[in-house]
């Protein structure tokens, strides 16, 4: 018989963009300690510092016992850095690490998806270098977009491997042998007794139909976007050869049509001189095709954060759920509808799940594209708290057409949700979702226990009695 | 002198595609007509200039002249994938054409959408702006490459992209062949309606319910379809296929089947009709879903509806305007015998169909003018359609609206707070209720705007392109017009009655407010006031009735600053039709009330993403999840795309 389980959960402060959860479950005598990444979105001495302070914190909570599971997400640089700058620290300190099947090195299909998604990235890469070099295409880059998306790989100056040394790490520095969980499967909280926390694994999706938007044909039998995402940044790294005299490149020289078509650029033809008056410069359109480099940028991070390992935790008696989605978007939160979760008593959907959630840590950083609308409209539970790991004061947030974190209409529609309960990385509680400040708007006199802040080392901690 | 009335040039009547398969390979190629302008190099008229500038691969091509004799001796260059000279005559061949339906049915010359200019204010005085007249919408046939071809209005251009096929074989591509959208005839119409579109209704491009980025999506596929439809050989070859039943797999239902193919995990058309191709790779005939118009709200797959039903009407006309066909051709019986069908009866079945397909399409661009001028609906569009055919074709011996109507209400498609689905409910009410004082502005307006109106009318009735003059001219009608309904109004109605006078018009004279989650939200003044144009038009219906009218657009517009509904533009007004032969009398005034608390709290919890429709077009973390930007058909066109 299952029994009463407290689940204690510290989002630490990260000072910047990130991700870094702490969720200790205790059930009488027994425990369960669980990291659910570890990262920040830069990898300056100061992003460092501050996660070897929350990782030493960690640790002395631990009191010499180990990380009974740490979970790596996905492979961005803010979930995942700590993992490589504190590798020492954690050495000797965890037992499990569970990964998504995608980070799985046996696994064809992963193999095949991955090796793609790193040739993007390093394209997108190399079409930032080689767009910064060319002096009349540079203002192309001028959005920001291809930049910031290289930022979560850490490619964009700095050490483009710090993520995926961070999943190499997490191969090797578990005591078990590692778990790459697979949606549909669900696992007993290792530490614990048997069936009294029931973890529920809802993404990312395997299933191939579901991957792909239409029949994958025999051949394929990896993602299609991805691989004409690829073939689209060739073709572009390729187009910019033509701007690069240094570079002979024949391909172009046919492509798309015979080079006897074309015409100097100082001929004396109608076309060149309606395209050069300068009463019609406003209809030029000499870097409107480099918009493909922001759009491809875009693309892979929304790639990348779909590849999400998403995790619901169940404290059985209660019913109780955890939700944890790092940062899928939409596809990853639409397939969890298709899952068949076997033996499950009958009615039992993963709509169950946030039905019952009680926490719900909101998927990258409180984008509007990370929360689907139709499951945070499930989520109705009397004691549901959300924790966004945002920071206001992140430069890609605080900047002239940042990233929205909160999105507005969300943010509201999760204090609405919480009935006011709604706890931040950076300031603790949300505005309108003060205990004190805000009492009797925000609601969480309705709890057991109420939310702690400690700025001082760095973390807000929130506890579910189930 | 001798002066063609047509130019002929040869092109696709599908795409490139279809010009490797032995059974299309036939009809594929055909002779456009269009009007005959002088052309410079490029080619250059009077409504486009084409620019083949690829700066991807950092040049430009060498432009056709399509007045050279040994072009046009030729009926222009022969269609090729590989000449980019082809490119540029197709491109203007297309767009040409399209032009030329918008114009015949509007009854007026397209005059395309004015660039706003900013005239920076010097020591601390704010900006004044001004509209200045374009005359010529640039076309630019290999202008980036990827799969995607759009309009910007910002250019007041339409990109179109190339781009290498994927690596596996499907359909009849060529694997890792170039695919160039400028070929494919529906991209181009498709491109072109979006741009005549935006010019006739500006506002259309505000997301301010789900159906207006799918309408704009939806009108620009309906125009692609129906003129492909209007092309006779290719119909006269599909209806000898199908043995007469278009509603069988016909690729005439497709659009853009070779852009279809080349996309990588992608199976037949890019948007079908009639049916679709399913994941084992079996064309299914589509079933009108009367749900769907409640549950489906992606732009492109809402818009799609709103092309089945017209496409549905179409099927149910031609179904029930060949059946004495099939009768004598199947002595009285309507039932064909098995095999081929009488080449005969092939050519009168199509002549039906292209028929039906020019009047339908005729009809669909002419309920422009009486729409709305803002916040669109699927149903408002209904009405209108009924409204302008009823005008132009008063009998209507043939079905067509009844087919319309038929076609919405099996869709589930309904007007809003429309008491029956007869015609005379769903035609727009004519004005009835103006009193004494108010007859008597009207007859003043008449009478002012009468005499001003000459020139203008002037102009619309010469050969000659006076599209600049008439947009300078209108530009004067709209600023009279403005003074006279911001300013003397106490002269002519005391305030009271003045005031009554414009909110039938769907305008006010007073500060704006609603109430808006406990709150209220006020404007600070009159909302200020525009008038979008005023234009004569002259229209020719299926039974030869001649409609002589004037359109004016007036809109008002309410913008929050600040706060939680910042950005957001509330807007009313309403399109107002004149009838010219009865001494400039109003018809009907088509509105949407400035005032109204009702439509306020619809837009802002749809754009507030309070309703299942997904307000936010972007999936991007650079956007909030507000509704409040403006349509953006480069990044709709590549929502589904990468």
């Amino acid at each position: 018989m299952a029994t009463t389980i407290t689940a204690t959960i510290k989002m630490y402060q990260v000072g910047e963009l990130g991700d870094c959860f702490f969720l200790r479950f205790t059930e009488g005598a027994r425990q369960s300690n669980v990291l659910i990444d570890c990262g920040s979105f830069r990898n300056s001495q100061k992003s460092i510092d501050r996660l070897n302070i929350i990782v030493k914190n960690i640790k002395s909570l631990l009191k010499g016992k180990k990380l009974d599971v740490v979970v790596g997400t996905h492979q961005h640089n803010d979930h995942l850095s700590g993992f490589v700058h504190c590798e020492t620290l954690f050495t000797g300190l965890i037992d499990q690490v569970w990964l998504s099947w995608l980070d799985n090195p046996n696994d064809s299909l992963a193999r095949n998806i991955s090796k793609d998604h790193k040739g993007l990235v390093s394209q997108l890469q190399a079409i930032h270098n080689k767009l910064s070099s060319l002096a009349p295409l540079k203002e192309a880059l001028k959005d920001g977009v291809v930049q910031d998306v290289l930022g979560f790989y850490a490619a964009a100056g700095g050490d483009p491997e710090i993520p995926a040394r961070g999943i190499e790490v997490l191969r090797k520095i578990g005591n078990k042998e590692i778990a790459y969980l697979t949606p549909g499967q669900q696992l007993d909280l290792p530490g614990l007794s048997a069936g009294s926390v029931k973890v529920y694994v809802l993404g990312p999706p395997r299933d191939q139909t579901l991957l792909f938007d239409k029949d994958p044909k025999k051949g394929e039998s990896y993602d299609p976007k991805l691989a004409i995402a690829g073939l689209n940044a060739t073709r572009l790294l390729s187009a910019l050869d033509n701007y690069d005299p240094t570079t002979d490149n024949r391909e172009e020289e046919q492509f798309p049509f015979n080079k006897n078509f074309q015409i100097p650029k100082n001929a004396k033809s109608e076309t060149l001189r309606i395209y050069n008056d300068k009463d019609n410069s406003w209809r030029k359109i000499d870097l409107d095709w480099l918009d493909q480099a922001s759009r491809l940028a875009l693309y892979l991070d929304s790639y990348t954060n779909n590849s999400s390992l998403v995790l619901a935790f169940e404290l059985v008696k209660s019913k109780k759920v955890l939700l944890f989605a790092a940062d899928a978007q939409t596809g990853n939160w639409l397939s969890w509808k298709n899952i068949q979760w076997k033996d499950a008593v009958p009615g039992f959907t993963s709509y169950s799940l946030l039905q019952n959630t009680v926490l719900y840590k909101v998927g990258h950083h409180g984008s509007h594209n990370a929360t689907l609308v139709e499951g945070l409209e499930k989520m109705e539970h009397e004691e549901l708290v959300a924790m966004i790991p945002v920071d206001e004061k992140d430069p890609n947030i605080t900047k002239e057409n940042g990233w929205k974190m909160p999105a507005a209409n969300l943010y509201k529609r999760l204090k609405e949700k919480t009935q006011f309960r709604v706890l931040r990385m950076d300031k603790g509680f949300a505005d309108g979702c003060d205990p004190v400040k805000n009492k009797g708007k925000a609601k969480w006199d309705k709890l057991p226990h109420k939310p702690v802040v400690d700025p001082k080392n760095f973390f807000i901690e929130y506890t579910v009695k189930g | 002198m001798f002066k063609p009335t047509v130019r002929l040039l040869r092109g696709y009547s599908l795409d490139p595609g279809f010009s490797t398969r032995l059974d299309t390979a036939a009809i594929n190629e055909i002779t456009y007509q269009v009007k005959w302008e002088k052309l410079e190099e490029g080619p250059c008229g009077s409504y486009f200039e084409v620019i083949d500038y690829d700066p991807a691969s950092n040049c430009f091509y060498a432009p056709v002249d399509l007045d050279s004799p040994e072009v046009m001796l030729q009926n222009g260059l022969s269609p090729s994938e590989g000449n980019p000279k082809f490119h540029q005559q197709f491109v203007y061949t297309v767009a040409m054409t399209t032009l030329g339906h918008f114009e015949k049915s509007l009854g007026r010359k397209i005059i395309w959408p004015y660039r706003l200019v900013e005239h920076k204010g010097t020591k601390g005085k704010p900006s004044t702006f001004t509209h200045e007249y374009v005359s010529r919408l640039r076309l630019y046939p290999h202008a980036f490459r990827d799969a995607n071809a759009f309009y910007t209005a910002e250019k007041k251009a339409v990109l179109f992209g190339y781009f290498e096929a994927a690596a596996q074989v499907q359909g009849s591509n060529l694997p890792g062949g170039i695919i160039f959208t400028c070929l494919s005839p529906d991209i181009v119409a498709h491109e072109l309606t979006h741009a005549i579109l935006d010019s006739i209704h500006p506002r259309f491009t505000e997301n301010t319910n789900p159906d207006v980025a799918a309408f704009h999506e939806a009108f620009a596929d309906i125009v692609a379809l129906l003129q492909r439809f209007t092309n006779t050989p290719l119909v006269q070859n599909q209806i000898a296929r199908t043995r007469g039943n278009l509603s069988e797999f016909s690729f005439l239902g497709e659009l853009a089947t070779q852009f279809g193919n080349a996309l990588q995990g992608n199976r037949g058309a890019l948007r079908g009709a009639i049916g679709h191709t399913d994941a084992d790779g079996n064309w299914k005939k589509l079933d009108p879903d009367p749900q769907a118009y409640h549950t489906v709200f992606e732009p492109h797959d809402r818009g799609s509806l709103l092309v089945a039903t017209i496409f549905d009407a179409f099927i149910r006309l031609y179904n029930v305007q060949t059946e004495d066909l099939l009768r004598i051709a199947t002595n009285g019986t309507g039932v064909l015998q098995p095999g081929a069908i009488h080449p005969d009866l092939a050519k009168r079945l199509a002549r039906e169909a292209c028929g039906i397909a020019e009047h339908l399409l005729h009809i669909c661009i002419r309920a422009l003018d009486y729409c709305p001028p803002i916040d669109i609906t699927f149903g408002d569009y209904l009405r209108a359609l009924i409204t302008a055919d009823l005008d132009v074709t008063p009998k209507d011996n043939t079905g067509y609206r009844l087919a319309l109507i038929e076609a919405f209400r099996s869709r589930g498609i309904f007007p809003d707070r429309v008491n029956t689905l007869s015609i005379e409910s769903l035609r727009w009410a004519k004005p009835e209720l103006f009193n004494d004082h108010e007859n008597e502005i009207l007859k003043y307006i008449a009478k002012e705007l009468k005499e001003r109106m000459n020139q203008i009318i002037d102009y619309s009735l010469q050969e000659e392109d006076k599209r600049e003059e008439t947009f300078l001219e209108s530009q004067r009608i709209q600023a009279w017009l403005h003074g006279l309904l911001v300013q003397d109004k106490k002269a002519i109605l005391g305030p009271e009655a003045w005031s009554g006078f414009l909110v039938k018009l769907g305008l006010t004279d007073k500060p704006v407010s609603f109430q808006y989650e406990g709150k209220t939200i006020a404007s600070k003044g009159v909302p200020p006031l525009e008038v979008h144009k005023v234009r004569p038009v002259y229209r020719v219906g299926r039974e030869e009735t001649l409609v002589e009218q004037v359109i004016i657009t007036l809109t008002q517009t309410f913008r929050i600053e600040g706060g939680d509904y910042d950005g957001t533009k509330f807007r009313g007004g309403c399109s107002l039709i004149l009838n010219m032969s009865r001494n400039y009398d109003v018809e009907y005034i088509i509105y949407k009330k400035i005032g109204s608390q009702r439509r306020f709290e619809h837009q802002l919890d749809y754009q507030l993403g309070k309703t299942p429709a997904n307000a936010a077009l972007s999936d991007s973390m650079y956007d909030d999840d507000k509704g409040f930007k403006s349509i953006n058909f480069a990044s709709l066109h590549f929502h589904n795309g990468i």
